[in-house]
């Protein structure tokens, strides 16, 4: 798994090519530890992961706690993007 | 004995498998509240699952789930706030029913307009409540709403002695049934009063002319005929024999009575202009009552004044002694015929913040509801052919309307009548003392 803030203050998740990846779980993380970044900084969550079910319980899960989310799908993998609020 | 303890109690290998399971249980769950569906083994592997602690990060997001409901849940109350202020501050009434009539909600404004004061309203049939009605009337557009789903607009109709215009909407569920209506109703009672004055204007204003151009071309011939007859009355003063005299005055006096007419028209008409200096109201009104003396005790009618003194306007004093001579004769009139004891008038002047107010009341026979919108139109008279040209009053509403104040009546039939007469008093001209004294006097 790798981490980084990109200069768009962006925090990109990059949990591609994980056997496990239990993405819902680390985004959940670290939506949880960045909650003052991502909602008073307005920085947005940005997960890259190859696992399709991703895209399918992160939404929920996140919408629920009041951040919007957009996936894309990029070459052979996807780009979760969360963002709080709108 | 909570479901962990429980799991403590069995042996330790099998307690851990459990546990694991009972892990998987909780979190799934969890999840499905948080609208996300369960995660397979796939992407919660065992190892995973003891190292993450999913509860716990499941916590957290619970937190912030709370905290994004209430942070919705105070938005939403602002939002209502603010719509609820709109609905009820909004100029005009709207209401919510349902589909068997109850009012399921309104605004302050068809409360204000069409509920009685403390009345519940929430539950109730909206005919009883706004109609007053135990059914709703034939062309009732929520009815016609709710059985059609579609919006109706009313033009107009009345409704506890206002008019509304009313626009009824239908209200859907998902599934596009109707559930209820939103009724929106305007209040165009004072629209309407503006338009009757408008339209009588615009009356006046047509007559007026015609009337004024017809006097004038008249004023001509009955000179003429005056002229006349008053030569052959003192020429012939010893040719003529009695009989023939008295139709020559018969003449004359017919046709002053034509050329008063005429006079009438053409102050009726404006063709004369008023020439406006300060007065004091009370000199008028005496001046009148003085000329009326006569007729007043001749058929036995007391006249009571009640003067502010010091009552200054700024008018015409020719022509607004027409204006109380028409009411005071008007009056003297309507008790003509009447078999009553203790025929009264009275004429109250006073000052009401910027306007001078004079009221002239009798307790003759009153003039009926239906007509009483109809008695300051030109050439409207109840009297007989020859007795009233149904002018003295449009005449009046013309010389008051000229002084930019107005005039009107009301009645209870069989009680008596009251005209009352506000005129703006000039700028900066006040009683004495700011305060009138009263003076009354009788006749
Ligand atoms: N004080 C009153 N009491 C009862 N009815 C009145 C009174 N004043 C006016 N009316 C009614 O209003 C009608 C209109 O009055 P208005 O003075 O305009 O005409 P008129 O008196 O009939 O005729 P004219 O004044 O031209 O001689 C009267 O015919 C009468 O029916
Ligand atoms: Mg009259």
């Amino acid at each position: 798994m790798k981490k980084h803030t990109d200069a768009g203050k962006n925090i990109v998740l990059d949990i591609r090519g994980q056997i496990c990846p239990a993405c819902l779980m680390i985004t959940l993380r670290e939506l949880n530890s960045n909650k003052d970044k991502l909602k008073n900084e307005k920085a947005r969550l940005v997960v890259k992961t190859d696992h399709r079910d991703a895209t399918r319980t992160i939404p929920g899960a996140a919408s629920a706690m009041g951040y919007s989310v957009s996936v894309l799908q990029r070459d052979r993998y996807y780009e979760i993007t969360l963002e709080y609020g709108k | 004995m909570s479901g962990l303890e429980k799991i403590g109690k069995t042996d330790p290998r099998l307690g851990n498998e459990k546990l694991k399971r009972y892990i998987r249980d909780k979190v799934n769950h969890l999840l499905s509240v948080m609208g996300t569906k369960p995660l397979g083994r796939e992407e919660l592997d065992d190892n995973t699952l003891l190292e993450l602690d999913p509860i716990g990060i499941i916590a957290l997001s619970f937190e912030q789930i709370l905290e994004h409901q209430k942070e919705t849940n105070r938005r939403l109350t602002v939002a209502k706030d603010q719509l609820q202020a709109v609905f009820d501050t909004v100029g005009v009434c709207i209401s919510i029913i349902d589909e068997d009539m109850r009012i399921v909600n309104c605004n302050e404004k068809q409360k204000e307009l069409l509920v009685s004061v403390n009345t519940e309203v929430i539950g109730k049939h909206c005919y009883e409540i706004y109609c007053g009605k135990d059914s709703p009337s034939l062309d009732c557009p929520a009815v016609e709403t709710l059985a059609t789903g579609r919006p109706v607009f009313i033009r107009e109709v009345k409704k506890k002695n206002r008019h509304f215009q009313i626009v009824t909407s239908p209200m859907k569920d998902a599934e596009g049934q109707v559930t209820g209506a939103i009724e929106v109703s305007m209040d165009v009672t004072e629209k309407k009063k503006v338009e009757e004055l408008m339209r009588q204007a615009e009356k006046l204003t047509a007559i007026g002319l015609l009337a004024g151009g017809i006097a004038h071309e008249l004023n001509n011939p009955l000179g003429n005929i005056l002229g006349y007859a008053t030569l052959l009355l003192k020429d012939g003063e010893s040719a003529l024999g009695a009989g023939q005299r008295e139709k020559l005055e018969i003449i004359v006096e017919q046709a002053k009575k034509g050329s008063e007419i005429i006079r009438g028209l053409l102050d009726f008409s404006r063709q004369s202009v008023p020439a406006f200096q300060n007065i004091l109201i009370n000199d008028i009104i005496r001046k009148t009552v003085r000329t009326l003396q006569n007729r007043l005790a001749c058929q036995g009618i007391k006249l009571d004044t009640a003067l502010a003194e010091g009552l200054t306007v700024r008018a015409d004093p020719r022509k607004i002694e027409l204006v109380f001579l028409n009411l005071i004769l008007n009056s003297i009139q309507a008790f003509e015929g009447m078999d009553r004891k203790g025929k009264a008038i009275s004429v109250r002047a006073a000052r009401e913040g910027d306007l001078i107010q004079v009221k002239i009341a009798d307790n003759g026979p009153g003039i009926p509801e239906d007509i009483l919108p109809n008695i300051f139109d030109p050439f409207f008279t109840t009297k007989p052919v020859g007795k009233g040209a149904g002018l003295g009053l449009s005449i009046c509403s013309g010389v008051v309307r000229e002084h930019k104040g107005s005039i009107h009546a009301t009645s209870e039939p069989g009680e008596g009548t009251e005209f009352t007469v506000c005129l703006p008093a000039p700028a900066g001209v006040k009683g004495r003392n700011g305060k009138e004294d009263i003076c009354s006097g009788s006749l």
